[in-house]
Parts: C-alpha cells; sequence; structure tokens
C-alpha cells in the first residue's frame, strides 16, 4: 500500500497554544480512515492544514508523495469538505457547482447532475441554497467533493445535519464510492457508530495528539464485550474479582453495577463465584461495547483498574 | 488562473448588485444633465446649464467615485470570500486568488468608467451649448483623475482582501482622498523641502484637477501618476504580501 496522505512532525500554533502536537500519521490508498476527537481535539485544523486552508507551523505534509509547490496538482485529486460546506447562497445547486466545474476545469457539464444524483439532490437542484436544510447543504458540500472525481475524499463531520435516513444514505455512498470507485477516505464524525459502520481504521484524537490508531478488526477485538453486573456489595464484589483474577479489568459504577472488560469467556464462572460467597446478583449480563464507549473510555481515562 | 478568473466571471455576471449600481450611475449622470437642460430651458438666466458646469460636477466628486468603485470590488469580496477556502482547497494559490478578483472587478470598473465618460460627452454634446476646448478639458481632467481614482480601488481592493471592516475601509478611503492635503499641509508648512509634499496628495489633486478645469487651464500633469501608482504599488505589495501568507480557514 503507498501513503495518499502522510504528515510529518505537523504541528499548528495559534499564538501560544499549540493546537496540533507534533503530528506523524497517514493514510493509505484504499483505507477509510476515521478520525475521531471531540470538539477542539484537533480534526479540523488538521484537515484545514491537509486542505492548504491553515499553515502549519512546522512539519511537512505529503499528498500522494508530493509536498510543496508540487503538491498543487496532487490537490486536484482530492476533494476537500471542511466544517459547514460554504456556497453562494443566491445560487442554486446547478449554479453553484458550475462555478466550482469552471473553476476546477471539469470539461463534462454533465458531471453536475451526476454528482447531484450521487447525493441525491437531483430533485432540488434548483433551489436555493440559501434555502436548503442543514443535511442538504451537507449533501452539496460532498457533492462538490466529488465533482473532479478525486481518488481521496476528505470529509469533516460529512453526517452532521443529517436525519437517520440521510446517515444511512451517506455511510452507503462512502463505502459504495471506497469499493467501487477505489477512493480513499479520511473521514470525521462525532457520530461515532456511524463511523464503526463505515471506516477500516480509527484514529483517535485528543487535545492534537493521537491517542489511539486501531483496524477495524483490533477494534472490534477490543470493544467487543464487556460483562455488566448489579450486586448488593460492590465493594466485596471487587475484592473477589481481584483475588481471583490478578489481572481484571473492571470499573466501578453508579447503582451498584460493576462491568468487567476481560475474562469474558469466563463470565459462568464470575457468576458462580459471586453466589458462592453470598454476593446477591441482581443482574448478569454479557453487553457489546461500542465505539464510542470505547473511545470516551480511552480519551477521558476512565477509573480502569 | 484562467479557470479560476473564469469561474469568478461566471459569478460576477450573476449579481444583481453589479447591474443595479451601474444602472444607478447611468441613471443619475442621464438625470442630472437633463435637470440641468430643463432649468437652463425654464430660466434663461440659469448660470449652470452648460457642459463644463456638467463635467465639473464629476470631476469635483472623485471620493463619490471611489466609494462607487468600493461597490464593485465588494462583488468579488463581500461575503463571497468565504468561499476562497473552496479554491485552496483544490491547490488554487491565494495569490492567484487576489489578483484575478482584483483584475476582473477592475476591468468592469473600468468599462463602467468608460461608459460613463462617453454618455456625459454625449449628454454634453446633445443637450448643452457648444463650449471650445470643454469636452477635451473634461477628457484630459478625466485622465489626470485615472491614477488616483485606480489607486482608491486598489486600497479598497487591498483592504477587503485583508477583511478589514467595511467602515473602517471607508474611513481610509476617506481620509486619504479628502483629508491628507489638509494633514500634510499642517505637518510639513514649516519644513523646508517638505512644504510642498501636500501638492502630492490625493486629496489636493483631486482638488487641483476641479479648479484647473473650471479656469480652463487643464493639462496633463504628471503628478497624479506618481500619486496613484505610489499608493497602488505600497497598496498591492502588503495586500499581495499579507494575503498569500493569511490562513484562509
Amino acid at each position: 500500500m503507498s501513503a495518499v496522505i502522510q504528515t510529518y512532525t505537523l504541528t499548528k500554533k495559534f499564538k501560544q497554544d499549540e493546537v496540533i502536537k507534533p503530528l506523524n500519521f497517514s493514510v493509505e490508498k484504499g483505507e477509510i480512515c476515521a478520525l475521531i476527537g471531540k470538539n477542539g481535539a484537533g480534526k479540523s485544523t488538521i484537515f484545514k492544514m491537509l486542505s492548504g486552508q491553515l499553515t502549519p507551523t512546522t512539519g511537512e505534509i505529503y499528498l500522494f508523495g508530493k509536498s510543496g509547490k508540487d503538491m498543487v496538482q496532487a490537490k486536484r485529486r482530492m476533494g476537500f469538505m471542511i466544517e459547514t460546506p460554504v456556497f453562494f447562497p443566491d445560487f442554486t445547486a446547478i449554479h453553484n457547482l458550475e462555478y466550482f466545474r469552471i473553476q476546477r476545469g471539469v470539461a463534462e457539464k454533465k458531471r453536475i447532475n451526476e454528482v447531484l444524483e450521487i447525493v441525491g439532490l437531483a430533485n432540488q437542484k434548483k433551489k436555493k441554497f440559501g434555502e436548503y436544510s442543514m443535511g442538504m447543504k451537507q449533501r452539496l458540500g460532498i457533492a462538490l467533493s466529488l465533482l473532479s472525481s478525486p481518488d481521496c475524499l476528505v470529509l469533516d463531520e460529512p453526517i452532521n445535519g443529517l436525519d437517520a435516513e440521510g446517515i444511512m444514505e451517506i455511510r452507503r455512498l462512502l463505502i459504495q464510492l471506497n469499493q467501487e470507485k477505489k477512493i480513499t477516505i479520511l473521514i470525521s464524525s462525532h457520530i461515532l457508530t456511524e463511523l464503526q459502520l463505515v471506516a477500516t481504521r480509527f484514529v483517535f484524537i485528543k487535545n492534537g495528539v493521537i491517542v489511539e490508531d486501531v483496524s477495524k478488526q483490533l477494534l472490534d477485538e477490543k470493544s467487543r464485550k464487556q460483562i455488566h453486573l448489579k450486586v448488593d456489595d460492590t465493594g466485596k464484589t471487587a475484592q473477589l474479582l481481584e483475588r481471583a483474577y490478578e489481572d481484571i479489568q473492571y470499573k466501578s459504577l453508579p447503582d451498584q453495577i460493576i462491568t468487567i472488560q476481560n475474562h469474558i469467556e469466563e463470565a459462568g464462572e464470575i457468576n458462580r463465584l459471586l453466589i458462592k460467597n453470598d454476593v446477591f446478583v441482581m443482574e448478569f449480563r454479557v453487553e457489546a461495547l461500542n465505539l464510542e464507549e470505547y473511545f470516551l473510555g480511552l480519551v477521558e481515562g476512565a477509573g480502569e483498574k | 488562473m484562467i479557470n479560476y478568473i473564469k469561474s469568478e466571471n461566471y459569478r460576477l455576471l450573476r449579481k444583481k448588485s453589479l447591474y443595479l449600481t451601474t444602472a444607478i450611475c447611468f441613471i443619475l449622470i442621464t438625470a442630472a444633465a437633463f435637470v440641468l437642460y430643463y432649468f437652463n430651458e425654464v430660466d434663461a438666466h440659469f448660470p449652470y446649464g452648460t457642459s463644463s458646469f456638467f463635467y465639473s460636477n464629476v470631476l469635483g466628486m472623485g471620493v463619490l467615485i471611489i466609494i462607487i468603485s468600493f461597490v464593485y470590488n465588494a462583488t468579488l469580496t463581500g461575503k463571497d470570500i468565504s468561499l476562497t477556502k473552496q479554491a485552496v482547497s483544490f491547490g488554487i494559490s491565494q495569490s492567484s486568488i487576489f489578483w484575478s478578483k482584483l483584475m476582473l472587478t477592475l476591468c468592469y470598473f473600468m468599462f463602467v468608467c468608460i461608459v460613463g465618460i462617453l454618455l456625459m460627452i454625449g449628454l454634453g454634446e446633445i443637450l448643452f451649448a457648444k463650449e471650445p476646448e470643454t469636452t477635451g478639458n473634461f477628457l484630459i481632467a478625466s485622465f489626470n483623475m485615472v491614477p488616483i481614482v485606480l489607486s482608491g480601488f486598489i486600497l479598497i481592493h487591498t483592504l477587503k482582501m485583508l477583511k478589514i471592516s467595511d467602515i473602517y475601509n471607508i474611513i481610509i478611503i476617506v481620509f486619504i482622498y479628502i483629508f491628507s492635503g489638509d494633514l500634510l499641509y499642517f505637518v510639513f508648512r514649516q519644513i523646508n523641502g517638505w512644504n510642498e509634499f501636500y501638492l502630492f496628495a490625493p486629496s489636493t489633486q483631486l482638488n487641483d484637477n476641479l479648479m484647473s478645469f473650471m479656469n480652463q487651464s487643464m493639462q496633463l500633469d504628471y503628478r497624479y501618476w506618481v500619486t496613484g501608482i505610489v499608493i497602488s504599488v505600497i497598496a498591492l505589495f502588503i495586500g499581495a504580501a499579507t494575503f498569500t501568507k493569511q490562513d484562509i480557514g
């Protein structure tokens, strides 16, 4: 695999505030890479530096192996949608895309209808952008990023503002673009469960630092399951668990709930251990952790043993 | 850059403000001519029913013309400037954006100015009695005004591209093109060698140009071009250099 996007010790300072700490990051060809982080984590800043909207304080960016002035041609192989899409409010979707078609030197006019069809705006193409809903604006933003038939898409919160049906459509579209057109995708979102279904790689960012970089397979393994217990005596339960399993990982939560993240396969024995030691087990179930919980656990440093 | 200019032209031609401003300017010019003509017809002693007075109205409104140029420049540098981030993401340099917007809006503004001058001469020739040399003097005076007005346009462009708010933009323009002469005279009046520096101030030159036209002592003057070029070069140097390095996002 070859890197479509690569950064070396990339940093960004706003006055004295270093919002991106030295960042070494790459997106390989064919990936759908999800960048996950809370507001202010630095996702949009990274995307803006990749697009050229912000100048990095230090470090280098390579797009398709090109950097500096050579990157201009490489950028034409990319489609960016960063933050809320901006268009002329008094223009229709067709006029807006025609403006960008001319600007980007896309020869075929019919490409406009194609991309509008792809994002499901074909029926709204004569409506002015100013009258669009948030979801429609997002779709038009995606349409623009597809206009010049890019090899790589960089999408910042593309699902923002979409309804459930819209989210499903965009998810389907991204998978389709990746699988059929072989488009590499770098995507960020707060709707983490949606990324779990789309992405092939997950990069977690906190305060401008990548805190975890995992494949979908590894993430699925890591976030697969946990044991959820509701007991009458959490202190005693914790003691018993620690005595029986030296490497046990658990969290003690309010309402007498304990969650155990490992030894899942020994759930039956754990249950027997507690009952045998007179712990009253009110609830006992094995549940799957979702990406969001995994992410929050990572970035908030939630108290694990 | 060519594609960027083409796309901006596509946008510009669909801006209502462009047509509205142009129409208002031409209507006002025509209305002024007909008002003077009407009063000249109804009042035999009306002193202002002459082509020279008609022309002097425009020559005396240099600052107003610069402020009108603000509207033309704003067609591509107003709220639309937020779209430049899309262009930058596609690899179009900020330098290309700066120069393209300037060239395009300047071309349209100059086109409107030329049509406006022709309209004035046409109206002046048709509606008012012939005055020897008036039209020639008007053309010379207009030619002297060109660098001053263009420098104002370029200064406005720079300030707009650097996202200086419109109110500050207007204040700077009013200061330079109305008060700069008085200020330079006040500051340098007692310093030998500098006490005539105020003659190069755009406000002084706009006044001198009008006075020369009214006195029928009009002649081409290089000093207008010196002032216009100096202001334009400084504005462009600062504007292009700063905008190119500016973060867009």
